[in-house]
This record gives C-alpha cells, sequence and structure tokens, in this order.
C-alpha cells in the first residue's frame, strides 16, 4: 500500500503540482478547492438559513435552482482534492483530521440530499409550513459544513506543509 | 517587483481622508439633526460608509509606510507605535460606524424612512469615532511633519500609558498557537456566509432563478455584512499579529484594491433603486447586470489575492 502511494507520489503529475512554483500548480489548484468550497457551502448554507427563518421573503423552491451551482463546486472540489490527496497521499493518509474531514463532508452530503427529498419532492416546502425536522437538518447541514472547514483548514497546521517549496 | 515605496505613499494620500471627510461626514450629521432633514442625513450616513470602507486600505499602508522610513530612532519608533495603536482603535471604531450607517440605509429602504435608533446612535458612535481618528491623524502627524511638533518628550499623545492595544493582540495571538488556526477557520467560514449572499443575490440578477423577487432578496444582504465583518475582524487579526508579512508581495495589496471595489459595489446596491425594483420573472437591467458581474468579480478577486498571499507574498 505504501509503495503504492509513494508510487503515485512520485508520477510525474504529482511532482508537478509539488514542486512547481508556477501558479497553476499548487496555488491554483488549492484556489479552486476554496472556490468550490464557497459554491457548495455557499448555496448549502443559503438554504439551510432560509429553513432557519432568515430572509423569509426568499421563495425556498427558487433556491432549487441554484443546485447547479453547488454541484459545479461539488465536483470541481472532488477533483481538486483527489490532486491534492495524490501528490501528498502518504502523508495526508497518516492524518487522522482527513478522515474526520471526509466523514464531515460524507455527513454533509447526505444531509443535503435529505433536504433535496425534503424539501422539493412530494409536498414542496412554499406549500406547506416546515416542520422541526426540516430544521434539525438545516442545523447539522450548518454543522456538518463547518466541521469539514474546519477539519479542512487544520490539515494545514496539523500535518506538513503541502505545495511547492516556495511555500515557506 | 519592489512594493515597498507605492503602499508607503499610498498611506500618505489616504490618511487625509478618513480625518477631513469625517469632518464634512459629522457636519452633516449635525445638520440634518438641527434642520431635521432625512436627506442631509442619508448623506452623512454614506459619506461614514465610504470611510469605513477606506480606512480598512489606509490602515493596511500603514506598515509600509513605517517600512519605508528605515527609522531607528527610539523616539520615532515611540511615535510609530502610539500612532498604529490609536489608528487600530480608531478603526475599530470606524468600522462600527460604518455597519451602522450601512444597516440605517439598508433599513432606511424598508421603512421608507430613516429608523428612529439611527440618529442617536450614530451621532454618539460618530463623535467618540472622530475624536479618536483625530487624536490617531495627530499622532501621525508628528511623524511626518516633525516641523510642527514643539517638544517629542513631554508630547501626552506619543508616551501613552499601558499596554498599546495592537501590541496586546499581537502578543495574545503570536503567544498562543490555536488562535492563529481558529481565526483563518473563521475567516473561512465568513467566506462562506459572504458568498451565500453574493452568489444568491448577483447570480439572480444575471437571470437564474428569476422566479425570486429583488424584494425578497433585500432581505439577505445584512447576512453577507455578518459574513464581511467576520473577515474583517479575523483579517485584521492576521494583520495586526503578522504586518511584516504582509508587506512583501503585490498580492496584499491587489486584495485591498479588490475589497474596495467590493465596497463601492456594496454602495451601489445600498443607493441604486434600480435592482431593488427587478420583480418576480422579471429580467434585471443591464447596468444592475454590470454590478451583479462587478460584485462577483470583486469578492472572487478578494478570495484570489488572498489566496496567493503564501505564493506571492510572504504571508500564511
Amino acid at each position: 500500500m505504501m509503495n503504492f502511494l509513494t508510487s503515485v507520489e512520485q508520477s510525474g503529475f504529482c511532482t508537478w503540482v509539488r514542486q512547481s512554483t508556477s501558479l497553476f500548480a499548487f496555488p491554483g489548484i488549492l484556489l479552486l478547492h476554496t472556490i468550490g468550497m464557497g459554491l457548495v457551502v455557499g448555496i448549502n448554507a443559503g438554504i439551510d438559513l432560509r429553513v432557519l427563518g432568515i430572509a423569509p421573503a426568499v421563495p425556498l423552491g427558487s433556491l432549487e435552482k441554484f443546485f447547479p451551482v453547488f454541484w459545479i463546486g461539488f465536483w470541481v472540489n472532488a477533483i481538486t482534492g483527489t490532486i491534492l490527496l495524490a501528490a501528498d497521499a502518504s502523508a495526508k493518509l497518516a492524518l487522522p483530521d482527513f478522515y474526520v474531514k471526509m466523514i464531515f463532508i460524507t455527513a454533509a452530503l447526505i444531509s443535503f440530499r435529505m433536504q433535496q427529498q425534503g424539501l422539493y419532492r412530494g409536498v414542496p416546502a412554499d406549500k406547506r409550513p416546515l416542520t422541526t425536522s426540516d430544521k434539525v437538518l438545516a442545523l447539522t447541514s450548518l454543522f456538518f459544513w463547518i466541521g469539514a472547514i474546519t477539519a479542512g483548514r487544520l490539515m494545514a497546521y496539523l500535518g506538513p506543509a503541502g505545495g511547492p517549496d516556495a511555500v515557506k | 517587483m519592489n512594493f515597498g515605496i507605492a503602499p508607503a505613499h499610498f498611506h500618505l494620500l489616504l490618511n487625509h481622508f478618513p480625518t477631513v471627510a469625517f469632518t464634512v461626514a459629522l457636519g452633516l450629521l449635525i445638520c440634518a439633526v438641527i434642520g431635521k432633514s432625512e436627506e442631509v442625513q442619508r448623506a452623512s450616513m454614506v459619506i461614514l460608509f465610504l470611510i469605513a470602507v477606506l480606512a480598512i486600505p489606509t490602515y493596511v499602508s500603514g506598515n509600509a509606510a513605517e517600512a519605508a522610513l528605515h527609522i531607528t530612532e527610539n523616539v520615532y519608533q515611540a511615535k510609530i507605535s502610539a500612532h498604529e495603536s490609536a489608528a487600530f482603535v480608531a478603526l475599530i471604531f470606524m468600522e462600527i460606524t460604518g455597519f451602522l450607517a450601512w444597516l440605517g440605509l439598508w433599513q432606511a429602504r424598508l421603512l421608507k424612512h430613516i429608523g428612529t435608533w439611527c440618529t442617536p446612535v450614530l451621532l454618539l458612535s460618530s463623535i467618540v469615532t472622530f475624536a479618536l481618528m483625530a487624536n490617531a491623524a495627530n499622532i501621525g502627524g508628528d511623524i511626518r511633519h516633525p516641523e510642527i511638533v514643539t517638544s517629542w518628550t513631554d508630547s501626552p499623545s506619543g508616551t501613552p500609558a499601558g499596554p498599546l492595544p495592537a501590541a496586546a493582540v499581537r502578543k495574545f495571538v503570536t503567544s498562543r498557537l490555536w488562535v492563529w488556526p481558529t481565526c483563518e477557520t473563521l475567516h473561512f467560514i465568513g467566506l462562506c456566509l459572504l458568498f451565500t449572499v453574493v452568489l444568491i443575490v448577483n447570480l439572480r440578477m444575471l437571470g437564474m432563478a428569476k422566479s425570486m423577487s429583488s424584494e425578497s432578496l433585500y432581505q439577505l444582504l445584512p447576512f453577507g455584512m455578518v459574513g464581511f465583518a467576520l473577515n474583517l475582524i479575523t483579517g485584521m487579526i492576521f494583520f495586526v499579529s503578522k504586518p511584516d508579512q504582509y508587506v512583501v508581495g503585490f498580492a496584499f495589496g491587489w486584495k485591498m484594491m479588490f475589497v474596495l471595489l467590493g465596497g463601492l459595489n456594496v454602495l451601489y446596491f445600498l443607493l441604486s433603486d434600480k435592482p431593488w425594483s427587478v420583480g418576480k420573472d422579471d429580467d434585471a437591467p443591464l447596468s444592475v447586470k454590470l454590478a451583479a458581474a462587478t460584485a462577483i468579480i470583486a469578492w472572487v478577486g478578494v478570495l484570489f489575492w488572498g489566496h496567493m498571499l503564501p505564493f506571492i507574498g510572504d504571508a500564511f
């Protein structure tokens, strides 16, 4: 297993990501990862906050139109996240914090899918009063995303610093 | 790229605005109270908001100005740290005043008049801020204009008693390992909250989810300000704690330029009636679409340059 991870890390592409001083290598990929986070959490938090009673005039039904933005962000992050992991696999996979982040993201995605079912399938949420379970789901969603952001941010401090040697 | 001199000039140019414009804003506010004029009060609130926006680059360019001075004499250094700390306190109050002015203007559109809380609260915070700002400017003036200094040693403003606020924050952050990562995490949470509002409001204006009326979106705006406030606070904690790492390179300067652009964009959405008369299923006019695109560019630009700090500049 360790051999496999090392060979992935030593591949030409991963070495480029790790060592190149080009802004398109590590800096650019990490930038896309942050923008992706903004899209995913930004949109989902909008739905959560609306369910929790913020900006009540915003029609919940229309927020479904922003789901493609969420999914664009999600796929950008799935791809950039995989690259960032591959470039530094043995160190990142040895970090418990990495698994904590994955658990939070999985939980957040499950709660997003449950929200999608609850709010937009069957009787639309605009046409019925919001239930306690809608609100609990919105709270857990916010909690899971905050957890994912925290765990993700801490990877920079708990693990070895990623990126090119240019990063001091 | 050597960026040592430009921000220093920037500081010397910008630092006159907060004090001078504040005199105008406070004067207008007092006239508005005496003459009971809502219009004049609005004008003063707009200026207060603008000064709050300008005060951010004014403050952060100060460290570059300090670096450009290459001063080793103790007497100057004491002046500079006194100026920095006075400016830090003034900035905190200026930003609070700016947020209150924004909130007052935001609410005035809903109520069709300025809220009753607004006038006394703004008057009080403006007077306090003005005093602090004038004090910071006065100490700052001593650094650059030695001709007006009567005595370096007995100047009361030059020898502050007790711990300096900026230095206290710096010590707190750098002596505790958990503070920086915690602030970084909060900075990212604030970013997401700001993105929530920037994305939903501006993508709607650009034609997505047209079934939303702009009236409903208006309710979202304060939460974007909360996100920005969170990032301003955590961002200033970073800056005050390790100012030197932001002076190197041009990334931070660009980040501040985009913050300025974002601030002006916020002002457009605060003052123009056009975005808020877009009804359900309406297409927004071209000018509103341009402003919406500018908003997204401005905030993604802030994110971009902030992100590039460790790579182009020297920060982490």
